[in-house]
């Protein structure tokens, strides 16, 4: 009698196999298992199944399974190297605006299940206003756990708006129009994404990766040379962005 | 290990709540006994999906009912999965906490399916060994589904119906019996429905499970994406019959239609459950 592992790797192995071959039963497996993931990246990659088409999101969706297996028991975790996958995607080489997309899509994703922030920007600027000039510079700021920072050589968010339900107006998308500097962050109103200035995404990076005030002006002024950091400041406590002053590190 | 007293959802038919409705029910809140959710889906750290089943939970009695653990597996027990099942858990304290008799991954891979279980005395000692471990983890009754399945393995030595009715004596579990299931099972492997529900340990059986399924090819395939059969219906009265006025849930999963069809499938059955006159032993 074989074991219960070597049963389970048999049908385990049969899955995996080609749909033509073996029995109609295990197609019904098979099948079920290839739709699951069909179907759940589906939810979470809206715009690129719109701007691929189904048959060709579902054959990437197949492929993408295939090379990076599931690992656990909770789909709607699975999936955030898609983009990834799609910038490999031999396939996807005539959109190449389509990997940003996917990354957009799953920072939105990942947005909408993140922590809730424990903060406010009533405390934030109370704490702030307690602190000695002279020790500002060397303030580390705990971002929203909501937050994603997304850069694009591609219009992206652009293209994510023109393919929302309800899009009025004005559908084109001018590919040249530049470097995209995306924000994503969920707020009481739900998870929305914003673009942003390349000094403020720098410096927004720098303050996540745990840099202090004056390292992450650095970085800002490095990207843009008209940053401004009490404008930056003031607006990123105000939306919630920067959620506290961290503890130091 | 001995038995909690039965859980607490009221002897009425729920519905499975799924994202396309629960804006509805949060506007509407509908007369509806109670609601399932499948645990995964509110396994996030935070965010809108779970502040609403917090409003829901506040108004109905909760049923939580896991897809994704994979029980039967060979493998070690995820427990960074059990860890939020359990977290899950202490936040809404459902009434049930519910799982499938099947396993869905081996060798480090998942499928995210509910895969059939070959039924043998090895596999009955491993689920068993399984779900004692699970509840200890999470300090309550786990109550555990008899799944569809289009595969039997040829190596199986025990009925589905005695691995099932095996499971909850040995383990102290629950059983959701789930009825669409039977009748799927009973037509894809020719087996007597009738006996399988007369093999369920009644005190045991804390909820059923009603769907649609696809009868239109070779196989039927529990796709939960159609209204409850008539055949199922016949199949959910012998249930009542022999267990009593158990708690009730319409699921619907693929292809769902507005609320108020669940709500129809749920009034129907609520009708058939209150003309039952047996009461469970």
């Amino acid at each position: 009698m074989p074991s219960l592992r070597d049963l389970q790797h048999r049908f385990a192995a049969a899955l995996a196999g080609d749909a033509a071959e073996g029995d109609a039963r295990l197609a019904v497996y098979r099948n079920a298992v290839r739709a699951n993931y069909r179907n759940a990246l589906g939810a979470t990659y809206r715009v690129v199944r719109e701007l691929t088409g189904a048959p060709f999101f579902n054959a990437a969706v197949d492929a993408y399974a295939r090379a990076h297996p599931s690992a656990g028991g909770d789909l709607n975790v699975y999936g955030g190297t898609f983009g990834d996958f799609l910038a490999k995607y031999p396939y996807a080489r005539d959109l190449p605006y389509l990997p940003d997309v996917a990354r957009l899509e799953w920072a939105l994703d990942e947005a909408h299940r993140a922590a809730d922030g424990d903060g406010s920007p009533e405390r934030t600027l109370a704490d702030l206003a307690r602190i000695p000039g002279d020790a500002v510079a060397a303030l580390r700021f705990a971002l929203d756990p909501s937050c994603r920072l997304l850069c694009s050589a591609f219009p992206v968010l652009r293209v994510w708006q023109v393919h929302q339900d309800g899009h009025a107006g004005d559908a084109r998308v001018q590919f040249d129009a530049g470097t995209d500097f995306v924000l994503v962050m969920r707020d009481a109103s739900g998870v929305a994404a914003q673009r942003i200035s390349a000094g403020e995404f720098a410096w927004l990076a720098a303050l996540g990766a745990g840099d202090d005030l004056a390292a992450a002006l650095t970085a800002a002024l490095a990207a843009d040379a008209t940053f401004d950091l009490g404008t930056a400041l003031r607006a990123r406590i105000a939306d919630g962005t920067l959620l506290r002053i961290a503890e130091p590190a | 290990m001995t038995m909690n007293p039965l859980p607490s959802l009221p002897p009425a038919t729920g519905v499975g709540l799924r994202a396309p409705h629960v804006r509805h029910v949060l506007e509407q809140r509908p007369a509806v006994a109670w609601f399932e959710v499948h645990s995964e889906n509110y396994f996030a750290d935070g965010g809108p999906d779970l502040a609403a089943l917090d409003r829901i939970r506040a108004d109905y009695p909760l049923a939580l009912h896991g897809v994704g653990l994979s029980l039967g597996s060979a493998d070690p027990l995820d427990y960074t999965h059990l860890a939020k099942l359990k977290r899950l858990a202490a936040r809404v304290e459902p009434a049930i906490v519910s799982e499938h008799l099947c396993w869905s991954g081996v060798g480090g891979r998942h499928y995210n399916d509910l895969l059939p279980l070959p039924y043998t005395d090895e596999a009955l000692a491993h689920v068993c060994a399984r779900i004692d471990e699970v509840q200890a983890y999470l300090g309550r009754t786990l109550v555990l589904e008899n799944v569809s399945s289009y595969y039997a393995f040829p190596e199986a030595t025990i009925p589905e119906w005695e691995f099932v009715a095996a499971v909850a004596t040995r383990t102290g579990c629950r059983l959701l019996v789930d009825v669409n299931n039977i009748h799927v099972n009973a037509r894809n492997h020719g087996i007597d429905p009738l006996a399988f529900l007369a093999a369920m340990p009644r005190a045991a059986v804390a909820e059923i499970h009603l769907a649609g399924h696809d009868d239109s090819g070779p196989i039927v395939i529990d796709t939960h994406g159609a209204p409850v059969a008539p055949e199922v219906w016949t199949l959910y009265r012998a249930a009542l019959a022999r267990f009593g006025r158990v708690p009730t849930l319409i699921e619907w999963d693929t292809d769902i239609p507005e609320f108020a069809v669940l709500a129809g499938e749920a009034a129907t059955a609520q009708a058939i459950l209150e003309a039952c006159d047996a009461v469970a032993a």
